[in-house]
């Protein structure tokens, strides 16, 4: 299993957008997919089903391990997409608390997860590199960073890039899929002049070639508890992530190759 | 105006970004560390990571205090006659520091501080790290535990200790410092994670420690 973390150092960037769409979009290729919320706000739960506010979660577990993972995996209609939502547990301000605290059980977590052979575990974490966010990186195998094609969200990639160089002492396996943009507003100057500005700043293996567009069709998928694929005229959008989960896909067969990360 | 490129260093954004991109191999725990438990999770070797390491000092009595010692002896009649008034004041506080000599070198201060940590919190492995993340004084020889401290106080953002346990019965207890030469951080194994009672006196003890006469 490849466990995959979805953060970013700013909040509002469309980190649950793309990790519930991606998630879809893993599993309708045929991988076995958990789609995990560890974001307080519990996004992921709201955007898919009704019973976020009653179904036990992640923060549950990190409070209580005993707890069995069947109580925590919710199926989908699709065989092969599950989710794990955020869950009840009181101390929600868990995904503010002191950095390393919940590694272990995070860890745990994982290892549960795996046991039970999902192919890919994307994690939507809290905005920003501190707390339960920060166990979560320092567990997972890969990372992605959505980031909005603005001036704003750029200005923060050098504390960004900072905080992970210090994840990684903790982490040294972690595989830095590279940063995503999201938003991006083909129409808008400021936006695709930021999005080229960060083109010219990172290395381009840093990058993935897909963004993904700011689209009102991503506000009418999580009004209906969709992933956009499923909206009748989600086809385009489904392509995008689709390509995206075909350059995820191809980041990670490269590292596998060499040997970055250790297959289970 | 530029919206973008005059708010970040192009150059420092591309050294971080290839740091990122560049594999680390993992280590396994050693044998030779004593100070930690094999079931801990979450320090690797500081060999095997791209970002800058404080590094243990192998002879803590040889090593250059950081900007302390810079200045040159001087009388300290205050610091430890200090701790220990504030140490009597407090009720569950263990003896005082015994009374250094009137000229004192700050590594002597620290080593009487050493020893009443020791002594009364039953705290082992003690360092203390300077604002930059160099060792100002060690005795754990752990560079891993160094990595960890510095790591934590600069996610603790200011809000005070951090502890995280590092075997069955030993914890890391992480206390950043403000004093007059900046923020240090003094980092311990202790049996079990201190009461905030006991951080603030080791806290004020330290402040007094390492502030000038």
């Amino acid at each position: 299993m490849i466990s995959i973390a979805i953060s970013s150092q700013k909040g509002g960037v469309g980190k649950t957008t793309l990790s519930i769409n991606l998630a879809h979009a893993f599993a309708r290729a045929g991988l076995s997919t958990l789609l995990v919320d560890a974001d307080p706000q519990g996004s992921v739960g709201l955007s898919l089903t009704r019973q976020s506010r009653l179904l036990s979660g992640f923060y549950d577990f990190l409070a209580d391990p005993a707890i069995p993972m069947e109580r925590l995996i919710v199926p989908t209609r699709l065989e092969t997409f599950s989710l794990v939502a955020a869950g009840q547990a009181s101390d929600y301000e868990a995904g503010n608390g002191s950095s390393g605290s919940h590694l272990a059980r995070v860890r745990a977590f994982l290892r549960n997860v795996s046991a039970r052979r999902y192919d890919i575990c994307l994690i939507d974490t809290a905005a920003g590199l501190f707390g339960v966010t920060n166990d979560v990186i320092a567990s997972a195998d890969a990372l992605i960073l959505p980031q909005q094609a603005e001036p704003l969200g750029i200005r923060s990639v050098p504390k960004l890039l900072e905080g992970l160089n210090r994840l990684r002492i903790i982490n040294p396996r972690l595989n830095v899929l590279g940063v995503c943009l999201t938003m991006l507003q083909q129409g808008l100057a400021v936006s695709t002049e930021a999005a080229s500005t960060l083109r010219q700043l990172l290395p381009e293996e840093m990058l993935f070639q897909t963004a993904i567009p700011r689209d009102e069709i991503y506000i009418r998928a999580s009004a209906k508890g969709l992933p956009v694929g499923v909206l009748e005229d989600g086809g385009g959008a489904e392509t995008v992530f689709d390509s995206l989960r075909a350059e995820v896909q191809a980041k990670l067969g490269k590292s596998r190759h060499q040997a970055h990360i250790q297959p289970d | 105006m530029d919206p973008i490129n005059p708010w970040l260093d192009p150059a420092e954004v591309r050294h971080l970004a290839e740091q990122l991109l560049r594999p680390v191999t993992p280590t396994r725990l050693s044998a030779a560390d004593p100070g930690f438990d094999p079931s801990f999770v979450g320090f690797t070797s500081p060999e095997s990571v791209a970002a800058p390491a404080p590094a243990p000092a192998a002879e803590p009595e040889q090593q250059a205090p950081a900007a302390p010692p810079q200045a040159p002896p001087r009388e300290t009649e205050a610091p430890h006659r200090k701790a220990e008034t504030n140490l009597s004041a407090i009720s569950e506080s263990p003896q005082p520091p015994p009374v250094a000599p009137s000229r004192t070198r700050f590594l002597e201060r620290i080593r009487i501080f050493r020893d009443w940590l020791a002594k009364n919190f039953h705290a082992t492995d003690i360092f203390i790290l300077d604002r930059e993340g160099k060792v100002i004084f060690d005795e754990s020889g752990h560079g891993r535990l160094h990595f960890m401290a510095r790591n934590l106080a600069l996610a603790s953002r200011g809000s005070g200790n951090i502890h995280v346990k590092v075997g069955p019965a030993s914890i890391l207890e992480v206390i950043p410092c403000e004093t007059p030469y900046g923020r240090i951080v003094l980092g311990s194994i202790v049996p079990e994670a201190l009461p905030a009672n006991h951080v603030q006196t080791i806290t004020e003890v330290l402040i007094q420690t390492a502030s000038p006469a």
